[in-house]
């Protein structure tokens, strides 16, 4: 028996020379150091590291002679007895020791089963070198990427569509489509916004105005009177001829199924939270802009003049007036107009802060709001909105003065009953028949008498005459009172009767709104600070109550301008004012569109967080009565309300 | 008609010959050509938005926002075929080099028409998605095109004449020699030569690629551990820590190709996969804008 060291070298051609060396010796060792009989020169070898031993030449015994074990069958162990005709393979570092039996013989083969360090192995140079081989592919990166986002972006928001197709109202939470708003919604729809489908109804199709008259029941009509009353032809007319790329782009708009005139058209949506944005100038413009000559051109009857910018071009306003006394409204032509309204009024002396009236306002001061003399708003009360004025009335607003007490019964005063020229003559010729004129002391009256017995025969017989003809004076009385000098005389046109007792006066008419197309708001902030002489300017001179005090053009302009700042002259403080500002489309009886900056205040006081206070009111009251401090923090805005909105 | 043709080829292939010999690169590509096309256009885009005054307010809404939308979506189209041009290689008309260089400015001109498309309003949508998707796009392109420009001579001036695989035979055989050289050393001096030698040269994730810094490198490990050990030859061991030194300078050089080489391609690892997200994302949002018309 012997040991027979084996090795098998290969050659380039891959050829496998084996060359078979005996080994002297029944024991055999085996390591890194070069006295060892198997010499392996392997760095995870040990300088000692195994005997192998063989007692009965079949048997071998391989035992581990320092710490480091060696694989043995997959485990590492530190001696192992192998039957060389079964054959074994041990591993030692890097070198596998393969024993088998050849005849009488054993022969060890060892081989380098592993490389000698990482960096020989082979590497693939466009992988290895490149970031190809830490980083996943792009082509994969751009697959998932893709693949999400079209998921996510496109798959999704129209599961959603489609998942809610025949549904009335989306539940509240996120809906994949949300990702394709394009904008938030204004703040009157801002309830709408995870429900796309309450307005995009059909897919492809354009939102449609049946989609907004779905909940605009009612409070908007679809166009103004003027615009629905016309004939189409005339509308068509109006409209100034298309440009160029106006004509592209409606040739678009047909191509991409998106027909004009729809109400989206001026009411835009996804412009960003907050009031919707008012419409443009433009939308009017269009048409209104020399719309007098198209419209003549076409042989069509215009009826308002050309507008286009409120700086540049508006025509002068045409308030409704009474062209004589007693005459139907009309529209007044011309400057300067006048307005029979059938009251005598005149301004001039009424606010001057001297004379009669500035005097008697004077002494009234601590029973009435006067000042040392009348203002404007001691007689023109605002609606309950503020935006206009009531219509004066007399008791509440000249009976101050112009008192008609006529007599006091038991320390109450009777006065003659205004607006009844028949119920006065009733009333004085009751008065006259009722009461004995006032007795002379003489004869046991209240009055002081002189000392002595001074004509008591005449005071007798003045008296007794007196009560004799009393009624017959009721008649001087009533025409005294309707005669130049009286209470009713002084501010009313009175048309004496021909005979009898027919008084008659004339009807006051007072226009409830002169302006009717367009919209101006006495208590919007911007109004309300600056006296009423700054547009009334004619008031202070005013003589007749004829003379139309209503403003023209010319005070507007001294702050408003058009929508893109143009102007005819400087303005100091320049108020941009689109059409939509003063007029509406709608004719629905609202208010227009207010200035930029003042919805932004109002919006805050709508949008902004309850104080604390409000909660912590609640959180004393209980829930119970909730909805009763719910709107303590909207109290700003009810306030403005009152003010006129 | 033939012969014209034929002339004005040679022309141009004379042109290209010009080119080479000049060594002219994408970005000065006929005399900046496309760059001087781009930022005309930019400049016509930046003038008329502000001299047209759309309504309500700008945005991609507009007639002017859709010219631009349609202007930059198939722009976007057009730029993305850069991937499959640049594989089908031709000299004379719209060479690579042109197409390059028209792919790099009309790419930067995306940013003014994107951005005008939008008439500056932005949101969590599928619309802003696009844009942010776009503009991490060209950034990263536009990163590309820097480090295009900047590093292939700090790459140059690193190799030293070598080829990258000669940087890796020169640390095989250094390992070799530390394999031959550390026999005679004793086995807790051997263990760390051996974890050196079981060191992957290329091993260390992304971060590691782009840093350049591997704090756990084996090699200065073992350079380390066996310039204090003492428990083998001295003569044996300073063989070894002098061949260990000598292959942490091959392996830093290495590491520094590596490194170089991982910023000039990490950029297409964001450019490309982003394209196909912005393409994804392009898509749902035109198809959502016709969608809720």
């Amino acid at each position: 028996m012997s040991f027979i060291l084996r090795r098998i070298s290969t050659t380039k051609t891959g050829k496998q020379i084996i060359r078979d060396q005996a080994l002297p010796g029944d024991t055999i060792t085996l390591g890194r150091d070069a006295g060892n009989i198997i010499h392996i020169a392997d760095l995870a070898v040990n300088p000692q590291h195994a005997a192998i031993t063989s007692a009965d030449g079949r048997h071998v015994r391989v035992a581990a002679s320092e710490g480091l074990g060696f694989d043995f069958n997959g485990r590492t162990v530190d001696a192992a007895d192998i039957d060389s005709a079964a054959g074994a393979e041990l591993r030692f570092g890097g070198h596998r020791l393969t024993i088998a039996r050849e005849g009488d013989d054993i022969i060890l083969l060892v081989e380098r089963i592993d490389e000698l360090s990482q960096s020989s192995k082979d590497v693939d140079e466009a992988k290895a070198f490149s970031l190809a081989g830490v980083m996943p592919g792009k082509r994969m990166g751009a697959w998932t990427f893709g693949i999400i986002v079209l998921l996510a972006f496109l798959i999704g928001p129209i599961w959603a569509w489609h998942s809610f197709r025949n549904v009335d109202e989306r539940p509240q939470g996120y809906h994949a489509d949300m990702a394709w708003s394009s904008g938030p919604l204004s703040s009157a729809h801002a309830n709408l916004k995870g429900d796309c489908q309450a307005c995009h109804v059909e897919p492809f199709v354009a939102v449609t105005d049946k989609a907004c008259v779905g909940c605009h029941t009612g409070e908007h009509k679809a166009m103004s009177m003027a615009h629905a009353n016309a004939p189409t032809a005339m509308l068509l007319a109006a409209r100034h001829p298309p440009g160029v790329g106006e004509r592209i782009l409606a040739g678009f708009a047909k191509t991409f199924n998106r027909p004009q005139g729809r109400c989206v058209d001026c009411h835009t949506e996804h412009e960003g939270a907050g009031p919707m944005p008012a419409t443009p100038q433009k939308f009017c413009a269009d048409c209104h802009d020399g719309m007098k000559a198209r419209l003549i051109d076409a042989g069509f009857k215009p009826t308002v003049a050309d507008a286009a910018d409120f700086g540049t071009l508006h025509p002068e306003f045409r308030p409704w007036v009474h062209a004589a006394p007693g005459a139907k409204p009309i529209r007044a032509l011309g400057k300067a107009p006048l307005d029979y309204n059938g009251l005598k009024f005149p301004h001039d002396i009424h606010l001057s802060a001297t004379g009669g009236v500035a005097r008697m306002a004077a002494s009234f001061r601590g029973r009435y709001d006067f000042g040392n003399k009348l203002e404007c708003e001691n007689c023109h009360r605002p609606e309950s909105d503020g935006v206009r004025m009531k219509p004066v009335e007399m008791e509440r607003d000249c009976a101050m003065c112009h008192s008609l007490a006529f007599e006091t019964v038991g320390g109450v005063t009777r006065t003659l009953r205004h607006g009844e020229p028949d119920q006065v003559v009733a009333d004085l010729f009751a008065y006259y028949r009722s009461t004995p004129p006032t007795r002379p002391l003489q004869l046991g009256g209240m009055e002081r008498r002189r000392p002595g017995a001074y004509a008591e025969g005449q005071v007798y017989n003045i008296y007794f005459r007196e009560v004799a003809v009393r009624p017959n004076r009721a008649e001087d009385a009533v025409r005294a009172v309707f005669s130049k000098g009286g209470a009713c005389y002084d501010c009313h046109t009175i048309f004496a009767p021909a005979s009898g007792n027919r008084w008659r006066v004339q009807k006051v008419v007072q226009s409830p709104r002169f302006l009717s197309k367009g919209w101006f708001d006495h208590a919007d902030p911007g109004h309300a600070k600056v006296e009423c002489a700054t547009c009334h300017t004619e008031a202070p001179q005013s003589k007749r109550s004829e003379q139309l005090l209503v403003p023209g053009l010319a005070p507007c302009r001294t702050c408003h301008v058009g929508e893109n700042g143009a102007t005819i002259a400087k303005v100091k403080e320049p108020t941009r004012s689109s059409c939509a500002m003063c007029h509406e489309y709608h004719s629905d009886g609202g208010k227009p569109w207010m200035p930029e900056r003042e919805r932004k205040k109002k919006v805050a006081m709508v949008t902004d967080r309850p104080p604390r206070e409000v909660y912590a009111v609640t959180a004393i009251t209980g829930p119970a009565r909730r909805h009763l401090y719910d709107v303590t923090w909207r109290t700003p805005v009810l306030g403005f309300a009152r003010q006129g909105g | 008609m033939a012969s014209l043709f034929q002339r004005r080829r040679s022309k141009a292939t004379q042109t290209e010959r010009v080119r080479e010999r000049r060594h002219e690169g994408f970005l000065r590509y006929a005399n900046f050509r496309w760059a001087k096309i781009s930022g005309g256009l930019c400049l016509l885009i930046i003038v008329s938005y502000a001299l047209i005054d759309v309504t309500p307010r700008p945005s991609g809404g507009t007639w002017y926002g859709y010219t631009l939308g349609t202007i930059g979506a198939l722009l976007i189209l057009w730029l993305t075929a850069l991937g499959y041009r640049k594989r089908k290689m031709t000299s004379d008309y719209w060479s690579l080099k042109a197409w390059t260089s028209a792919h790099v400015y009309l790419g930067l001109s995306l940013i003014v028409i994107g951005t005008w498309h939008t008439g500056f309003q932005l949101g969590w949508n599928v619309h802003t998605l696009a844009w942010v998707l776009m503009m991490l796009v060209i950034l990263s392109g536009l990163y590309g095109v820097t480090v295009y420009a900047t590093l292939p001579a700090a790459l140059s001036n690193n190799r030293d004449e070598m080829t990258q695989m000669q940087m890796l035979e020169a640390i095989r055989a250094f390992d070799r020699q530390l394999h031959a050289a550390a026999q005679p050393l004793t086995p807790e001096d051997t263990a760390p030569v051996l974890a050196a030698l079981d060191e992957d040269p290329f091993a260390g994730g992304i971060m590691a690629r782009l840093s350049g810094r591997y704090p756990r490198c084996a090699t200065a490990a073992a350079l380390g551990a066996l310039r204090v050990s003492r428990s083998s030859g001295a003569e044996a061991r300073e063989k070894v820590v002098g061949l260990l030194s000598q292959k942490e300078a091959a392996l830093a050089r290495l590491r520094q190709h590596l490194r170089i080489r991982a910023l000039l391609e990490v950029w297409l690892y964001v450019h490309v996969p982003l394209t196909f997200a912005l393409i994804a994302a392009l898509s749902a949002h035109i198809i959502s804008v016709f969608f809720y018309w």
